[in-house]
Protein backbone atom coordinates (compact mmCIF):
# COMPACT_ATOMS: atom_id res chain seq x y z
CA UNK A 1 0.00 0.00 0.00
CA UNK A 2 1.25 3.46 -0.85
CA UNK A 3 1.54 5.71 2.21
CA UNK A 4 0.52 9.32 1.71
CA UNK A 5 1.13 12.60 3.46
CA UNK A 6 -2.24 14.16 2.73
CA UNK A 7 -1.08 17.67 3.49
CA UNK A 8 -4.11 19.17 1.74
CA UNK A 9 -7.54 17.69 0.93
CA UNK A 10 -6.86 18.41 -2.73
CA UNK A 11 -4.43 15.48 -2.94
CA UNK A 12 -7.31 13.00 -2.84
CA UNK A 13 -8.56 14.00 -6.27
CA UNK A 14 -5.12 13.14 -7.68
CA UNK A 15 -4.07 10.14 -5.64
CA UNK A 16 -6.59 7.71 -4.13
CA UNK A 17 -6.53 7.02 -0.39
CA UNK A 18 -5.79 3.39 -1.05
CA UNK A 19 -3.28 3.05 -3.85
CA UNK A 20 -1.18 -0.07 -4.40
CA UNK A 21 2.60 -0.02 -4.21
CA UNK A 22 4.01 -3.00 -6.09
CA UNK A 23 7.71 -3.65 -6.24
CA UNK A 24 8.30 -4.96 -9.73
CA UNK A 25 12.09 -5.23 -9.59
CA UNK A 26 14.82 -5.11 -6.99
CA UNK A 27 18.58 -5.37 -6.81
CA UNK A 28 20.03 -2.40 -8.67
CA UNK A 29 22.80 -0.23 -7.24
CA UNK A 30 21.30 3.01 -8.48
CA UNK A 31 18.00 3.01 -10.35
CA UNK A 32 17.02 5.94 -12.61
CA UNK A 33 15.68 6.76 -16.07
CA UNK A 34 12.13 5.27 -15.89
CA UNK A 35 10.32 5.16 -19.25
CA UNK A 36 7.12 3.49 -20.46
CA UNK A 37 6.96 2.15 -24.00
CA UNK A 38 3.30 2.16 -25.04
CA UNK A 39 3.94 0.12 -28.20
CA UNK A 40 4.45 -3.17 -26.42
CA UNK A 41 3.64 -2.28 -22.81
CA UNK A 42 7.19 -2.57 -21.58
CA UNK A 43 8.99 -0.51 -19.01
CA UNK A 44 12.61 0.64 -19.31
CA UNK A 45 14.90 2.06 -16.66
CA UNK A 46 18.61 2.19 -15.86
CA UNK A 47 21.02 1.12 -13.19
CA UNK A 48 23.67 3.85 -13.43
CA UNK A 49 26.28 2.19 -11.22
CA UNK A 50 25.43 -1.21 -12.71
CA UNK A 51 25.99 0.25 -16.20
CA UNK A 52 22.78 -1.25 -17.63
CA UNK A 53 19.53 -0.22 -19.30
CA UNK A 54 16.86 -2.67 -18.11
CA UNK A 55 13.61 -3.72 -19.76
CA UNK A 56 10.62 -5.18 -17.95
CA UNK A 57 7.42 -6.69 -19.28
CA UNK A 58 4.45 -7.75 -17.17
CA UNK A 59 4.59 -11.51 -16.77
CA UNK A 60 8.01 -11.81 -18.38
CA UNK A 61 10.11 -9.94 -15.82
CA UNK A 62 13.28 -7.92 -16.25
CA UNK A 63 16.18 -8.40 -18.64
CA UNK A 64 19.23 -6.29 -19.44
CA UNK A 65 18.43 -4.34 -22.60
CA UNK A 66 21.67 -2.42 -23.21
CA UNK A 67 24.84 -3.26 -21.30
CA UNK A 68 27.30 -1.63 -20.96
CA UNK A 69 25.32 1.57 -21.25
CA UNK A 70 27.95 4.26 -20.65
CA UNK A 71 26.31 4.55 -17.23
CA UNK A 72 23.21 5.96 -18.92
CA UNK A 73 20.84 8.11 -16.87
CA UNK A 74 17.57 9.70 -18.11
CA UNK A 75 15.60 8.05 -20.94
CA UNK A 76 12.85 9.23 -23.25
CA UNK A 77 11.43 8.67 -26.73
CA UNK A 78 11.51 11.19 -29.52
CA UNK A 79 8.60 11.93 -31.90
CA UNK A 80 9.46 8.85 -33.95
CA UNK A 81 9.60 6.57 -30.93
CA UNK A 82 13.38 6.28 -30.93
CA UNK A 83 15.05 5.85 -27.56
CA UNK A 84 16.94 9.00 -26.55
CA UNK A 85 19.42 8.74 -23.71
CA UNK A 86 20.93 11.29 -21.33
CA UNK A 87 24.30 9.58 -21.48
CA UNK A 88 25.76 10.66 -18.12
CA UNK A 89 29.21 8.97 -18.05
CA UNK A 90 29.39 8.94 -21.86
CA UNK A 91 29.16 12.74 -21.63
CA UNK A 92 26.76 12.78 -24.55
CA UNK A 93 23.13 12.49 -25.56
CA UNK A 94 22.60 9.52 -27.84
CA UNK A 95 19.76 7.96 -29.78
CA UNK A 96 19.08 4.36 -30.74
CA UNK A 97 18.01 4.14 -34.38
CA UNK A 98 15.44 1.68 -35.69
CA UNK A 99 18.24 -0.69 -36.77
CA UNK A 100 19.94 -0.51 -33.35
CA UNK A 101 22.77 1.79 -34.41
CA UNK A 102 23.61 4.48 -31.88
CA UNK A 103 23.84 8.12 -33.01
CA UNK A 104 25.45 10.82 -30.87
CA UNK A 105 23.23 13.90 -30.79
CA UNK A 106 25.25 16.17 -28.49
CA UNK A 107 28.68 15.93 -26.90
CA UNK A 108 30.17 19.42 -27.16
CA UNK A 109 29.08 23.00 -26.78
CA UNK A 110 31.12 25.73 -28.47
CA UNK A 111 33.98 23.25 -28.88
CA UNK A 112 34.03 22.15 -25.26
CA UNK A 113 32.95 18.78 -23.93
CA UNK A 114 29.66 19.06 -22.04
CA UNK A 115 29.37 17.85 -18.41
CA UNK A 116 27.22 14.74 -17.97
CA UNK A 117 23.66 14.70 -19.35
CA UNK A 118 21.35 13.82 -16.50
CA UNK A 119 17.73 13.86 -17.65
CA UNK A 120 15.99 14.44 -20.93
CA UNK A 121 12.63 15.44 -22.40
CA UNK A 122 11.37 15.86 -25.98
CA UNK A 123 9.05 18.68 -27.02
CA UNK A 124 6.30 18.17 -29.60
CA UNK A 125 8.32 20.06 -32.23
CA UNK A 126 10.97 17.33 -31.96
CA UNK A 127 13.54 19.39 -30.10
CA UNK A 128 15.29 17.71 -27.17
CA UNK A 129 16.01 19.39 -23.84
CA UNK A 130 18.46 17.91 -21.35
CA UNK A 131 20.02 18.90 -18.04
CA UNK A 132 23.83 18.88 -17.89
CA UNK A 133 24.81 18.49 -14.25
CA UNK A 134 28.40 17.38 -13.55
CA UNK A 135 27.63 14.27 -11.46
CA UNK A 136 29.51 11.74 -13.61
CA UNK A 137 32.60 13.90 -13.19
CA UNK A 138 32.46 13.88 -9.40
CA UNK A 139 30.13 11.24 -7.97
CA UNK A 140 31.61 8.15 -6.38
CA UNK A 141 30.87 5.04 -8.46
CA UNK A 142 29.62 6.89 -11.55
CA UNK A 143 32.85 8.03 -13.15
CA UNK A 144 33.24 9.07 -16.78
CA UNK A 145 36.49 8.25 -18.62
CA UNK A 146 37.46 11.94 -18.65
CA UNK A 147 36.56 13.56 -15.33
CA UNK A 148 37.50 17.10 -16.26
CA UNK A 149 34.72 19.70 -16.28
CA UNK A 150 35.35 22.12 -19.16
CA UNK A 151 32.21 24.27 -19.08
CA UNK A 152 31.95 26.90 -16.35
CA UNK A 153 28.22 26.41 -15.95
CA UNK A 154 25.80 23.56 -15.32
CA UNK A 155 22.71 24.26 -17.36
CA UNK A 156 20.05 23.01 -19.71
CA UNK A 157 20.70 22.44 -23.41
CA UNK A 158 18.36 22.22 -26.36
CA UNK A 159 19.04 20.09 -29.39
CA UNK A 160 17.09 21.64 -32.24
CA UNK A 161 15.43 19.44 -34.87
CA UNK A 162 18.31 20.39 -37.20
CA UNK A 163 20.83 19.12 -34.64
CA UNK A 164 22.12 22.47 -33.37
CA UNK A 165 23.01 22.45 -29.66
CA UNK A 166 22.17 25.58 -27.69
CA UNK A 167 22.38 26.46 -23.98
CA UNK A 168 18.91 27.60 -22.88
CA UNK A 169 19.41 27.75 -19.09
CA UNK A 170 22.74 28.70 -17.53
CA UNK A 171 21.77 29.90 -14.05
CA UNK A 172 21.27 26.51 -12.37
CA UNK A 173 23.84 24.93 -10.03
CA UNK A 174 22.89 21.26 -10.32
CA UNK A 175 20.03 20.95 -12.84
CA UNK A 176 18.41 17.55 -12.70
CA UNK A 177 14.79 16.67 -13.52
CA UNK A 178 12.97 18.65 -16.20
CA UNK A 179 9.45 18.64 -17.63
CA UNK A 180 7.13 20.84 -19.67
CA UNK A 181 3.67 21.96 -18.65
CA UNK A 182 0.97 20.12 -20.68
CA UNK A 183 0.74 23.08 -23.11
CA UNK A 184 4.57 23.28 -23.31
CA UNK A 185 4.50 26.99 -22.51
CA UNK A 186 6.67 26.57 -19.39
CA UNK A 187 9.74 24.43 -18.72
CA UNK A 188 10.25 23.27 -15.14
CA UNK A 189 13.81 22.47 -14.09
CA UNK A 190 14.67 21.31 -10.62
CA UNK A 191 17.98 22.09 -8.97
CA UNK A 192 19.28 19.44 -6.60
CA UNK A 193 21.80 21.69 -4.90
CA UNK A 194 19.34 24.51 -4.30
CA UNK A 195 16.41 22.20 -3.49
CA UNK A 196 14.03 24.12 -5.69
CA UNK A 197 11.95 23.86 -8.84
CA UNK A 198 12.37 26.70 -11.30
CA UNK A 199 10.01 27.73 -14.06
CA UNK A 200 11.04 29.24 -17.39
CA UNK A 201 8.54 30.63 -19.88
CA UNK A 202 9.22 29.22 -23.32
CA UNK A 203 9.91 31.62 -26.14
CA UNK A 204 8.88 31.10 -29.73
CA UNK A 205 12.44 30.22 -30.77
CA UNK A 206 12.64 27.36 -28.21
CA UNK A 207 14.82 29.31 -25.81
CA UNK A 208 13.86 30.04 -22.22
CA UNK A 209 12.83 33.32 -20.65
CA UNK A 210 13.99 34.53 -17.24
CA UNK A 211 13.88 32.20 -14.24
CA UNK A 212 11.16 32.32 -11.65
CA UNK A 213 11.01 30.22 -8.52
CA UNK A 214 8.12 27.78 -8.79
CA UNK A 215 8.52 25.78 -5.59
CA UNK A 216 11.05 25.33 -2.80
CA UNK A 217 11.18 21.74 -1.54
CA UNK A 218 10.80 21.20 2.21
CA UNK A 219 11.66 18.38 4.58
CA UNK A 220 14.79 16.82 5.99
CA UNK A 221 14.04 13.15 5.31
CA UNK A 222 16.32 11.34 2.86
CA UNK A 223 15.61 12.44 -0.70
CA UNK A 224 16.47 15.27 -3.06
CA UNK A 225 15.12 17.09 -6.09
CA UNK A 226 15.90 14.52 -8.79
CA UNK A 227 13.26 13.18 -11.21
CA UNK A 228 10.20 15.26 -12.08
CA UNK A 229 7.08 14.72 -14.23
CA UNK A 230 3.81 16.57 -14.87
CA UNK A 231 0.25 15.23 -15.10
CA UNK A 232 -2.28 16.30 -17.73
CA UNK A 233 -3.74 18.99 -15.48
CA UNK A 234 -0.31 20.47 -14.84
CA UNK A 235 0.33 19.12 -11.35
CA UNK A 236 4.04 18.56 -10.78
CA UNK A 237 5.37 15.31 -9.29
CA UNK A 238 8.93 15.79 -8.05
CA UNK A 239 11.19 13.57 -5.94
CA UNK A 240 12.28 15.19 -2.70
CA UNK A 241 12.74 14.55 1.01
CA UNK A 242 10.64 11.52 2.05
CA UNK A 243 9.34 10.61 -1.40
CA UNK A 244 7.45 12.27 -4.24
CA UNK A 245 6.12 15.78 -3.66
CA UNK A 246 2.90 16.63 -5.50
CA UNK A 247 2.69 20.32 -6.32
CA UNK A 248 -0.27 22.20 -7.83
CA UNK A 249 0.20 24.35 -10.97
CA UNK A 250 0.25 27.43 -8.72
CA UNK A 251 3.28 26.09 -6.81
CA UNK A 252 1.49 24.91 -3.62
CA UNK A 253 2.44 21.57 -2.07
CA UNK A 254 -0.61 19.27 -2.14
CA UNK A 255 0.96 16.30 -0.40
CA UNK A 256 3.60 13.60 -0.60
CA UNK A 257 3.80 10.00 -1.78
CA UNK A 258 5.96 8.29 0.83
CA UNK A 259 8.32 5.94 -0.95
CA UNK A 260 10.41 3.35 0.86
CA UNK A 261 14.11 3.49 -0.11
CA UNK A 262 15.53 6.66 -1.65
CA UNK A 263 13.52 7.52 -4.77
CA UNK A 264 15.27 8.94 -7.80
CA UNK A 265 12.72 9.39 -10.57
CA UNK A 266 9.23 8.56 -11.81
CA UNK A 267 7.43 7.98 -15.09
CA UNK A 268 3.85 7.74 -16.25
CA UNK A 269 2.81 4.50 -17.89
CA UNK A 270 0.17 1.91 -18.53
CA UNK A 271 -2.40 2.05 -21.32
CA UNK A 272 -4.20 4.94 -19.61
CA UNK A 273 -1.00 6.74 -18.44
CA UNK A 274 -2.32 6.48 -14.87
CA UNK A 275 0.32 4.08 -13.62
CA UNK A 276 3.25 5.71 -11.91
CA UNK A 277 6.56 3.87 -12.12
CA UNK A 278 9.05 4.94 -9.48
CA UNK A 279 12.76 4.17 -9.43
CA UNK A 280 14.71 4.15 -6.17
CA UNK A 281 18.35 3.33 -5.52
CA UNK A 282 17.63 -0.39 -5.42
CA UNK A 283 14.06 -1.01 -6.64
CA UNK A 284 11.32 -0.19 -9.13
CA UNK A 285 7.84 0.41 -7.71
CA UNK A 286 4.50 0.91 -9.44
CA UNK A 287 1.39 2.62 -8.16
CA UNK A 288 -1.85 3.94 -9.64
CA UNK A 289 -3.20 7.48 -9.53
CA UNK A 290 -6.46 9.14 -10.61
CA UNK A 291 -5.27 11.61 -13.22
CA UNK A 292 -3.26 10.55 -16.26
CA UNK A 293 0.22 11.90 -16.82
CA UNK A 294 1.64 13.64 -19.87
CA UNK A 295 2.29 10.88 -22.41
CA UNK A 296 5.90 10.45 -23.50
CA UNK A 297 5.17 10.42 -27.22
CA UNK B 1 63.71 32.55 8.62
CA UNK B 2 61.04 35.04 7.65
CA UNK B 3 57.87 34.07 5.83
CA UNK B 4 56.45 36.34 3.20
CA UNK B 5 52.86 36.21 1.95
CA UNK B 6 52.88 36.04 -1.84
CA UNK B 7 49.34 35.06 -2.90
CA UNK B 8 45.81 34.87 -1.57
CA UNK B 9 43.69 34.71 0.36
CA UNK B 10 41.51 32.47 -1.79
CA UNK B 11 38.19 31.00 -0.70
CA UNK B 12 38.59 28.19 1.81
CA UNK B 13 41.90 26.69 2.85
CA UNK B 14 44.87 26.31 0.53
CA UNK B 15 46.19 22.75 0.52
CA UNK B 16 48.68 20.60 -1.38
CA UNK B 17 51.59 21.97 -3.38
CA UNK B 18 53.98 20.67 -6.03
CA UNK B 19 56.94 22.34 -7.73
CA UNK B 20 56.56 22.34 -11.48
CA UNK B 21 59.85 23.73 -12.74
CA UNK B 22 59.70 27.52 -12.66
CA UNK B 23 56.47 27.72 -10.71
CA UNK B 24 54.68 26.20 -7.78
CA UNK B 25 51.25 24.59 -8.08
CA UNK B 26 48.96 24.87 -5.09
CA UNK B 27 45.37 23.87 -4.35
CA UNK B 28 42.74 26.50 -3.51
CA UNK B 29 40.38 24.00 -1.91
CA UNK B 30 37.28 26.13 -1.52
CA UNK B 31 37.51 27.20 -5.16
CA UNK B 32 38.26 23.69 -6.45
CA UNK B 33 41.14 25.13 -8.44
CA UNK B 34 44.83 24.39 -8.76
CA UNK B 35 46.76 27.63 -9.14
CA UNK B 36 50.32 28.28 -10.26
CA UNK B 37 52.57 30.94 -8.79
CA UNK B 38 55.55 32.14 -10.86
CA UNK B 39 58.33 33.46 -8.62
CA UNK B 40 59.93 35.42 -11.48
CA UNK B 41 56.91 37.57 -12.23
CA UNK B 42 54.85 37.07 -9.09
CA UNK B 43 51.91 36.19 -11.33
CA UNK B 44 49.27 33.64 -10.36
CA UNK B 45 47.55 31.69 -13.14
CA UNK B 46 44.95 28.94 -13.20
CA UNK B 47 46.43 25.49 -13.81
CA UNK B 48 43.15 23.54 -13.44
CA UNK B 49 39.54 24.39 -12.67
CA UNK B 50 36.76 22.21 -11.28
CA UNK B 51 39.03 19.89 -9.27
CA UNK B 52 36.33 18.91 -6.74
CA UNK B 53 38.57 19.83 -3.83
CA UNK B 54 41.74 18.11 -4.99
CA UNK B 55 44.15 18.55 -2.09
CA UNK B 56 47.53 16.74 -2.06
CA UNK B 57 49.53 17.10 -5.31
CA UNK B 58 52.63 15.26 -6.55
CA UNK B 59 54.38 14.55 -9.82
CA UNK B 60 55.11 10.92 -10.70
CA UNK B 61 58.24 9.64 -12.44
CA UNK B 62 56.13 9.63 -15.63
CA UNK B 63 55.98 13.43 -15.38
CA UNK B 64 52.22 13.46 -14.79
CA UNK B 65 50.58 15.33 -11.95
CA UNK B 66 48.55 13.24 -9.51
CA UNK B 67 46.16 14.62 -6.91
CA UNK B 68 43.94 13.58 -4.02
CA UNK B 69 40.37 14.39 -5.08
CA UNK B 70 38.89 14.52 -1.61
CA UNK B 71 35.23 14.95 -2.50
CA UNK B 72 35.29 12.20 -5.12
CA UNK B 73 37.21 9.71 -2.93
CA UNK B 74 39.95 8.97 -5.43
CA UNK B 75 43.41 9.69 -6.77
CA UNK B 76 43.29 11.35 -10.17
CA UNK B 77 45.83 12.08 -12.87
CA UNK B 78 45.80 15.49 -14.54
CA UNK B 79 46.85 14.82 -18.12
CA UNK B 80 48.82 17.26 -20.22
CA UNK B 81 45.97 17.54 -22.76
CA UNK B 82 43.71 18.99 -20.07
CA UNK B 83 41.74 15.82 -19.35
CA UNK B 84 41.55 14.16 -15.94
CA UNK B 85 41.36 10.44 -15.22
CA UNK B 86 40.86 8.23 -12.24
CA UNK B 87 43.36 5.43 -11.86
CA UNK B 88 41.93 2.72 -9.65
CA UNK B 89 39.45 3.43 -6.93
CA UNK B 90 38.64 0.15 -5.18
CA UNK B 91 40.40 -1.46 -2.25
CA UNK B 92 39.39 -5.14 -2.24
CA UNK B 93 36.20 -4.24 -4.10
CA UNK B 94 35.24 -1.27 -1.95
CA UNK B 95 35.50 2.47 -2.40
CA UNK B 96 38.06 3.91 0.00
CA UNK B 97 37.69 7.09 2.05
CA UNK B 98 38.79 10.61 1.15
CA UNK B 99 42.48 10.77 0.20
CA UNK B 100 44.24 13.80 1.56
CA UNK B 101 47.95 13.60 0.87
CA UNK B 102 50.26 11.55 -1.31
CA UNK B 103 53.90 10.70 -2.00
CA UNK B 104 55.09 8.98 -5.18
CA UNK B 105 58.22 6.81 -5.16
CA UNK B 106 60.70 6.30 -7.99
CA UNK B 107 58.89 3.12 -9.07
CA UNK B 108 55.75 5.21 -9.59
CA UNK B 109 53.89 3.74 -6.63
CA UNK B 110 51.52 6.25 -5.07
CA UNK B 111 51.40 6.21 -1.28
CA UNK B 112 48.40 8.12 0.00
CA UNK B 113 46.64 8.84 3.24
CA UNK B 114 42.96 7.93 3.31
CA UNK B 115 41.30 9.58 6.31
CA UNK B 116 37.57 9.70 6.91
CA UNK B 117 36.50 12.98 5.41
CA UNK B 118 35.00 15.80 7.37
CA UNK B 119 33.04 16.88 4.29
CA UNK B 120 30.36 14.90 2.49
CA UNK B 121 31.60 13.30 -0.69
CA UNK B 122 29.86 14.08 -4.00
CA UNK B 123 26.77 12.24 -5.10
CA UNK B 124 24.45 9.73 -3.48
CA UNK B 125 25.85 8.22 -0.30
CA UNK B 126 25.59 4.63 -1.45
CA UNK B 127 29.15 3.54 -0.76
CA UNK B 128 29.97 3.54 2.96
CA UNK B 129 33.47 4.47 4.07
CA UNK B 130 36.00 1.82 5.05
CA UNK B 131 36.20 0.65 8.65
CA UNK B 132 39.78 1.93 8.77
CA UNK B 133 41.64 5.10 7.84
CA UNK B 134 45.00 3.94 6.60
CA UNK B 135 47.84 4.69 4.26
CA UNK B 136 47.05 2.97 0.96
CA UNK B 137 49.21 2.43 -2.09
CA UNK B 138 48.35 2.50 -5.77
CA UNK B 139 50.67 0.35 -7.84
CA UNK B 140 50.94 -1.17 -11.29
CA UNK B 141 50.98 -4.91 -11.82
CA UNK B 142 54.04 -6.77 -13.13
CA UNK B 143 53.02 -6.04 -16.73
CA UNK B 144 52.70 -2.34 -15.88
CA UNK B 145 49.14 -2.34 -17.17
CA UNK B 146 46.65 -2.54 -14.34
CA UNK B 147 46.59 -0.43 -11.22
CA UNK B 148 45.47 -1.80 -7.90
CA UNK B 149 45.29 -0.48 -4.36
CA UNK B 150 46.91 -2.11 -1.33
CA UNK B 151 46.48 -1.30 2.32
CA UNK B 152 49.84 -0.42 3.87
CA UNK B 153 49.19 0.58 7.50
CA UNK B 154 47.13 -1.36 10.00
CA UNK B 155 47.59 0.84 13.06
CA UNK B 156 46.43 4.31 12.00
CA UNK B 157 43.12 6.01 12.74
CA UNK B 158 43.79 9.41 11.19
CA UNK B 159 46.61 9.08 8.65
CA UNK B 160 47.11 12.48 7.12
CA UNK B 161 50.45 13.73 5.77
CA UNK B 162 52.79 11.22 4.10
CA UNK B 163 56.39 11.61 2.89
CA UNK B 164 59.23 9.32 1.81
CA UNK B 165 62.87 9.58 2.90
CA UNK B 166 65.35 10.31 0.09
CA UNK B 167 66.44 6.65 0.00
CA UNK B 168 62.75 5.57 0.08
CA UNK B 169 63.56 3.20 2.93
CA UNK B 170 61.30 5.11 5.33
CA UNK B 171 57.72 6.26 5.05
CA UNK B 172 56.85 9.15 7.33
CA UNK B 173 53.22 9.32 8.37
CA UNK B 174 51.55 12.07 10.33
CA UNK B 175 48.70 10.63 12.34
CA UNK B 176 46.63 13.75 12.96
CA UNK B 177 43.34 13.89 14.82
CA UNK B 178 43.00 17.35 16.33
CA UNK B 179 39.83 16.58 18.24
CA UNK B 180 39.98 16.15 22.03
CA UNK B 181 41.88 12.94 22.92
CA UNK B 182 42.77 12.42 19.26
CA UNK B 183 46.22 11.07 18.42
CA UNK B 184 48.73 13.50 16.92
CA UNK B 185 51.99 11.81 16.07
CA UNK B 186 54.82 11.80 13.58
CA UNK B 187 55.77 8.21 12.77
CA UNK B 188 58.53 6.57 10.74
CA UNK B 189 57.68 3.22 9.13
CA UNK B 190 60.53 1.19 7.61
CA UNK B 191 59.79 0.14 4.01
CA UNK B 192 60.80 -3.52 3.92
CA UNK B 193 62.37 -5.36 1.02
CA UNK B 194 59.04 -6.94 0.13
CA UNK B 195 57.59 -3.39 -0.03
CA UNK B 196 55.43 -3.83 3.06
CA UNK B 197 55.87 -1.63 6.11
CA UNK B 198 57.54 -2.68 9.36
CA UNK B 199 56.55 -1.49 12.84
CA UNK B 200 56.80 2.27 13.21
CA UNK B 201 59.04 4.40 15.37
CA UNK B 202 57.32 7.30 17.09
CA UNK B 203 59.38 10.38 16.21
CA UNK B 204 57.32 13.09 17.84
CA UNK B 205 54.00 13.50 19.58
CA UNK B 206 52.02 16.69 20.06
CA UNK B 207 50.69 17.62 23.46
CA UNK B 208 47.79 19.52 24.95
CA UNK B 209 47.36 22.27 27.51
CA UNK B 210 44.56 24.04 29.35
CA UNK B 211 43.55 25.70 26.08
CA UNK B 212 43.22 22.41 24.22
CA UNK B 213 45.01 19.98 21.94
CA UNK B 214 48.06 21.15 20.08
CA UNK B 215 47.41 20.86 16.36
CA UNK B 216 49.36 18.05 14.70
CA UNK B 217 50.98 17.90 11.28
CA UNK B 218 48.79 18.69 8.28
CA UNK B 219 51.44 18.57 5.55
CA UNK B 220 55.17 17.95 5.24
CA UNK B 221 58.08 17.51 2.87
CA UNK B 222 61.61 16.10 3.04
CA UNK B 223 64.86 17.77 1.94
CA UNK B 224 67.84 16.07 0.32
CA UNK B 225 69.44 15.40 3.71
CA UNK B 226 66.33 13.66 4.97
CA UNK B 227 65.16 16.46 7.23
CA UNK B 228 61.40 16.81 7.55
CA UNK B 229 59.71 20.18 7.16
CA UNK B 230 56.28 19.99 8.76
CA UNK B 231 53.31 22.37 9.08
CA UNK B 232 51.61 22.15 12.49
CA UNK B 233 50.20 24.19 15.36
CA UNK B 234 47.55 26.86 15.71
CA UNK B 235 46.88 30.00 17.69
CA UNK B 236 44.25 28.30 19.82
CA UNK B 237 46.69 26.37 22.01
CA UNK B 238 50.28 25.29 22.53
CA UNK B 239 53.25 27.01 20.93
CA UNK B 240 51.17 28.46 18.08
CA UNK B 241 51.46 27.99 14.32
CA UNK B 242 54.88 26.59 13.40
CA UNK B 243 56.94 25.11 10.63
CA UNK B 244 58.99 22.39 12.29
CA UNK B 245 62.24 20.93 11.02
CA UNK B 246 62.79 17.38 12.29
CA UNK B 247 65.93 15.29 11.93
CA UNK B 248 65.39 11.83 10.41
CA UNK B 249 65.40 10.47 13.96
CA UNK B 250 62.74 12.91 15.13
CA UNK B 251 64.77 15.59 16.94
CA UNK B 252 63.25 19.06 16.59
CA UNK B 253 66.04 20.96 14.83
CA UNK B 254 64.02 24.13 14.39
CA UNK B 255 60.52 25.36 15.11
CA UNK B 256 59.90 28.49 13.05
CA UNK B 257 56.96 30.64 14.19
CA UNK B 258 54.59 31.05 11.27
CA UNK B 259 52.88 34.42 10.77
CA UNK B 260 49.41 33.08 9.84
CA UNK B 261 47.21 30.63 11.68
CA UNK B 262 47.25 26.94 10.75
CA UNK B 263 49.92 26.38 8.12
CA UNK B 264 48.62 23.53 5.94
CA UNK B 265 51.21 22.05 3.65
CA UNK B 266 54.69 22.81 2.29
CA UNK B 267 56.94 22.02 -0.65
CA UNK B 268 60.38 23.08 -1.83
CA UNK B 269 60.58 25.27 -4.88
CA UNK B 270 63.58 26.88 -6.46
CA UNK B 271 66.82 26.19 -4.50
CA UNK B 272 66.54 27.26 -0.86
CA UNK B 273 62.87 28.27 -1.01
CA UNK B 274 60.06 26.66 0.95
CA UNK B 275 56.44 27.33 -0.05
CA UNK B 276 53.71 27.03 2.58
CA UNK B 277 49.91 27.14 2.26
CA UNK B 278 47.53 28.18 5.04
CA UNK B 279 44.05 27.38 6.30
CA UNK B 280 43.22 31.00 5.50
CA UNK B 281 43.76 30.30 1.82
CA UNK B 282 47.15 31.98 1.40
CA UNK B 283 50.50 31.07 -0.10
CA UNK B 284 53.69 32.01 1.75
CA UNK B 285 57.34 31.45 1.04
CA UNK B 286 60.60 31.62 2.97
CA UNK B 287 64.28 31.23 2.27
CA UNK B 288 65.63 28.31 4.25
CA UNK B 289 69.19 28.34 5.53
CA UNK B 290 71.05 25.09 5.09
CA UNK B 291 68.37 23.23 3.20
CA UNK B 292 69.84 20.34 1.27
CA UNK B 293 68.70 20.15 -2.36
Amino acid sequence: MLELDRTTPALERLVPREAPLDRIHHGMSFGEGPLWDRRDGTFLWVDIVGDTIWRWQPGAGARPFIRPSGKANGLTFDREGRLCVAGWASRSVWRVEADGVVTTLASHYRGLKINSPNDIVVRSDGSIYFTDSPGALYNVGMAAADLQQYLDFQGVFRIAPDGAVDAVVTDTVYPNGLAFTPDESVLYVNDTRLGEIRAYDMRADGRCGPMRLFHKLTGSEPGIADGMKVDREGNVYCTGPGGIHVIAPDGRLLGRLRIPDHCTNLAWGGDDWRSLFITTYHSVFRTRVNLPGVAVW
Amino acid sequence: MSFEKIAGPYQGPAGGLAWQGGGVLFSALGESRILRYEPKSGAVSVFRKHTNRTNGLAFGPDGALYGCQELSRRIVRFNADGSTEQISVLLDGRYHNQPNNLAIDRAGRIWFSDPWGELRASGPQIFPPLEHASVLRLELDAFRKLWSIRRMTFDTAAARAVALSPDEQTLYVAETDNRPLGRRELRAYPVRADATLGPFTLLHSFGADHRGEHRGIEGMCVDGAGRLYACAGWRKSGPGPLVYVFSPSGAVLEAYPFPADQPMSCAFGEPGILYVTTAGGELYRARIEGVAP
